[in-house]
């Protein structure tokens, strides 16, 4: 292929060599004896215009592509501005779709497709169980082919450097995580192999943020040393801006504690993510076989029996896809979604390219008769709708950017690589090319339908076109998928709107309403002396109580739906352990008494805890009504026995609670945990390591305004001692709707699909009703020169109108039928084939098509027989 | 001049190419050389159009059946020279035999008597 560029290089030779042409032909003749002016001048003849010789040669040279092309968008411009209200429906209905699409799939680039931003990424594993430090140990120093680390995330620290304490994000991490990623310190080091064994791990890294807002960027920090959470660690290192593992949110890294002759931390503590890099030669497969072989061998190195469902089915994944394990499901839901709304809009563009090719019908018979090739035409009209589609593109870019930084504000800030997602080259990639593809989609049928006009038919027809059957037929087709794909999607916003009012609507087993909660968050240290901690809190609970407005005040360990919890394993009196639970895994919630009472959890069975309990002269529990039921199946629980692992003390159940969703709206426990168990904070309430929780949640029933409150609870709390600061500050309600976040985002961009959708079908509709309608003005009026009432005018468009609804319904729903099971796991309190909510979307499609007939129909009713019949 | 150009036989479409692949069996030559060749061949009858030479020269170059090289004539002219590649010498035999094929066919039209004993 020849470019124009290269083109004047070629045109020279071409000159040079029919110049030689005639310069062989003129000495030639002058050979023969002509005289040099007859010959120049015969020779001249006989060569005939060299002009018109170079310029004929010159289309052959194939550079003629790029000309017509050109041709082809100054006509389709020219065409475009010549129809403006074609076009503005048009490029708006492509750029909507191009934009939503070109907005999905910035998120699926920046969360899926992109490469994570570490060394070789593509060597970096994800081992999908987790594992405590021992075990982690023991891993680290058997498996060949990968170089693993652990991580622990969601600690917080407080840094007392100089001024007011700052509760600092804090990742754990062993000492190779830096390496295993490839990511080495901007400033300084990072950890060296042996820091995070225990008494020689007092090191810690600062990313990059911290180190700007709290060290001024200050490079003599590596070297000093800090206090945080009350124990001195030297800075080593600081990290670059952009390494943000395992997310922005972490501002410091410190290394694990890895100490064999603690037991407990060692066998019991955090179970931990493990990530791997691939050693040199090793391949994924490679190292699951591995993860798999030391996961059997692991239960042995335990003191204690470990439940053979731990871990179950471990492999080693791709990194990428470990981190957004489930967010794909989800973001591939939507891009399917948004990828329909763009067939949708393919399909109403291509209806009124073919309404309007109807039209255009005598102008392209026109330029075939006069002898353009058939290929050139469908060429030209395609190019147009491909100028269409560019121009619809670039809006929809424009569009994507807005709808972008919406839809990352909607979603849950704790969304895997959220932070990553920008519009790049990728993303103008994937725009262009979907521009190019709509064009191509939407413009193919009408072209070849436009370019295949019956010549006398069209010429003779006069200026208003012509009708063919077939393309009638096509319209028909097209706004019947268009229709049917708008049901489809339609059902399933029904259907995921319906799980969101339900998961909204879910009784979470606590009354929210004025509770405000407050983190209290002193150092761990803090509850080492545990008498004076206890004395701490139930001062500040006696106090809050005392504040005007405030009606009652308690305390819990782990909030439901805070998003954290704390396991305790324990041993259940008379329950015959298995193999699969050999210790039973419970949530282990730290109340005050009066907890229940302030929540409004109704107790089943027995008491609530009493001031009394809380002394630890006698261990008491209360277990959730779940618990009791699987644990003591037909028996009373209150009065039985539950001990909490490595302690000697049984404790008596008192009571039995309602079923809080303290996991999620959907699971009081995660799955991996057995049930729920509540302890008086006092002496008893020991964690898994043996310390006393130090940091509670306070909560507070009050009729008074939050931002009141708030202070008070503030200067109450620095009042009673000076290291422990208040951290977030939320109304249960708002801690209620944060646990739809993420269903409320996927619901809310599905919906905004759907009713996109709708309005193209509409548009699709009431567009060929329309057609239909000026296609018949004649034979309307006919007929009501016959004497048609208008009643019977309106039958027919409506008629026509609802036949093609119905059809597009009975497609869609068939559709939805099959297809909309593939949103199992996100609907919630609904079954997939809800018969309501097809009912229902069929319902709003009928009702819709009929009003989309209505203008077209009171046209039609309005014909007036003497101007239609003239009118020809 | 004159009369000879009534005698001129307009080229059936494609034939030129079948004529300019034949002339460049016998070696390559120049845009001139080939139309006199042609020319010469038939007897003065068919005379190429500059017009229509050049641009199936460079039609026939850019399907490849012939490839061009500038060189120095004779006189130290510089002149472009075509020559046959090897798909061209396969495209030559096959327009051959479709064009006796085709003069075959017109033949037994024009003189059916002629068929019918063969």
């Amino acid at each position: 292929m020849n470019f124009p560029w290269q083109h004047r290089n070629k045109q020279e030779e071409l000159a040079q060599e029919l110049q030689g042409h005639l310069q062989m032909a003129v000495s030639e003749r002058i050979e023969r004896g002509e005289s040099v002016t007859e010959a120049a001048q015969s020779a001249r003849r006989e060569f005939g215009n060299v002009d018109l010789v170079q310029q004929v040669t010159r289309d052959q040279w194939g550079w003629l592509w790029l000309e017509e092309l050109l041709q082809d968008l100054r006509y389709g411009a020219r065409m475009l501005r010549k129809n403006p209200g074609f076009a503005l429906v048009a490029v708006l209905t492509l750029a909507l779709g191009i934009g939503a699409n070109t907005a999905i799939f910035s998120l699926v680039n920046g969360i899926l497709l992109r490469p994570l931003p570490y060394y070789q990424p593509d060597r970096l594993v994800q081992v999908t169980g987790f594992y405590p430090k021992g075990a982690f140990a023991a891993m680290r120093s058997q498996i060949q082919s990968m170089d693993v680390a652990a991580y622990v995330e969601g600690y917080e620290f407080n840094l007392t450097a100089k001024g007011a304490p700052v509760r600092l994000t804090v990742t754990l991490v062993s000492a190779d995580l830096f390496s295993v990623l490839g990511a080495p310190a901007e400033t300084g080091r990072t950890f060296r192999a042996g820091e995070d064994l225990a008494t020689q791990n007092n090191y810690v890294v600062l990313s990059h943020h911290l180190w700007q807002q709290r060290f001024a960027s200050d490079a003599s920090v590596i070297g000093q040393w800090i206090n945080l959470e009350g124990v001195p660690r030297q800075i080593v290192g600081v990290m670059a801006a952009e390494f943000r593992f395992p997310s922005p949110q972490t501002d410091v890294w410190i290394p694990l504690n890895i100490d064999s002759r603690n037991t407990v931390s060692y066998w019991a503590g955090d179970f931990m993510p493990v990530i791997g890099r691939l050693r040199p030669t090793a391949t994924l497969a490679q190292a699951s076989a591995e993860i798999r072989v030391f996961q059997s061998q692991v239960f042995s190195l335990f003191p204690w029996p470990m439940p053979a469902t731990w871990n179950a089915g471990v492999a080693a994944v791709s990194l990428r896809d470990g981190l957004v394990s489930d967010l794909r499901t989800r973001l591939l839901i939507l891009l399917v979604a948004v990828a329909l709304v763009l067939l949708i809009a393919c399909a109403n563009v291509a209806n009124l390219s073919l309404a309007r090719g109807a039209v255009r019908g005598r102008e392209i018979a026109v330029r075939v008769s006069l002898g353009a090739a058939r290929g050139r035409v469908v060429r030209q009209l395609i190019t147009e709708s491909i100028v269409m589609a560019a121009i619809g593109g670039a809006f929809g870019l424009l569009l994507a950017g807005v709808g972008l930084s919406l839809v990352k504000s909607m979603l849950p800030a704790d969304t895997p690589r959220l932070a990553e997602v920008t519009l790049d080259w990728r993303v103008l990639l994937f725009a262009a090319a979907l521009a190019i593809l709509t064009g191509i989609l939407s413009g193919t049928a009408p072209a070849i339908h436009a370019s295949r006009p019956e010549l006398t038919e069209s010429l003779k027809a006069g200026s208003r076109g012509t009708t063919h059957s077939a393309s009638q037929g096509l319209r028909r087709a097209l706004v019947i998928g268009e229709l049917g794909l708008a049901v489809l999607l339609v059902c399933g916003a029904g259907l995921l709107i319906h799980s969101l009012w339900a998961l909204s609507h879910v009784d979470p087993g606590f009354r929210s309403e004025s509770v405000l909660t407050a983190r209290v968050t002193p150092n761990e240290s803090f509850c080492d002396d545990a008498g004076r901690c206890f004395a701490f809190y139930r001062g500040l609970v006696r106090q809050v109580r005392s504040l005007p407005s405030v009606t009652n005040s308690a305390l819990i360990s782990t909030l439901p739906l805070g998003g954290r919890v704390q396991k305790r394993s324990v041993n259940f009196e008379d329950y015959l352990a298995d193999s699969a639970a050999p210790e039973p895994l419970l949530w282990m919630n730290a109340v005050s008494p009066g907890y229940f009472q302030l929540m409004g959890i109704p107790l089943l069975r027995g008491r609530e805890f009493a001031e009394a309990d809380t002394s630890g002269n006698s261990r008491v529990a209360i277990l959730s009504a779940e618990t009791a039921r699987r644990f003591f199946p037909n028996q009373d629980a209150v009065g039985k026995h539950v001990q909490l692992a490595r302690q000697k003390d049984w404790c008596t159940i008192i009571g039995v609670a309602a079923d809080v969703r303290g996991y999620d709206l959907r699971r009081s426990v995660p799955q991996w945990m057995d049930g729920t168990v509540y302890l008086p904070y006092g002496p008893g309430a020991s964690l898994e390591d043996g310390h006393i929780p130090a940091e509670m949640t306070l909560i507070v029933r009050s009729a008074g305004s939050q931002i009141q409150l708030e202070e008070s609870l503030r200067r109450l709390a620095s009042s009673l001692s000076d290291d422990t600061p208040i951290a977030e500050v939320r109304p249960m309600p708002v801690v209620l709707s944060a646990a739809v976040s993420a269903p409320r985002a996927v619901t809310s961009l599905f919906s905004a699909f759907a009713t996109i959708a709708l309005i193209l079908g509409i548009v699709g509709i009431y567009g060929v009703i329309s057609f239909f309608v000026g296609q018949r003005t004649r034979e309307i009026g006919v007929r009501m020169a016959l004497g048609a009432q208008p009643r019977d005018v309106l039958k027919l468009v409506v008629r026509e109108g609802l036949s093609l609804a119905l059809i597009g319904v009975a497609v869609g729903l068939t559709a939805a039928f099959a297809l909309t099971r593939f949103l199992g796991t996100l609907l919630y309190g609904v079954s997939a084939r809800d018969p309501l909510n097809f009912a229902g979307v069929a319902m709003l499609f009928a009702i819709v098509a009929l009003a989309a007939c209505y203008i077209p129909a009171r046209r039609a009713m309005r014909v007036d027989p003497i101007v239609a019949l003239r009118y020809e | 001049m004159a009369p000879r150009y009534q005698n001129r036989i307009e080229l059936l479409q494609g034939t030129l190419d079948l004529l300019i692949l034949q002339t460049l069996q016998w070696g390559p030559q120049h845009g001139y050389s080939i139309s006199q060749a042609i020319r010469a061949n038939s007897g003065e009858i068919l005379q190429v159009d500059t017009g229509s030479l050049y641009p199936a020269l460079h039609r026939l170059e850019r399907q490849k059946w012939i490839a061009a090289d500038w060189k120095l004539s004779e006189n130290k002219q510089r002149v472009r020279v075509y020559r046959l590649t090897a798909t061209g010498k396969k495209q030559l035999l096959s327009e051959r035999s479709r064009w006796e094929q085709l003069s075959d066919a017109i033949a037994g039209v024009l003189s059916p008597a002629k068929r019918g004993q063969a």
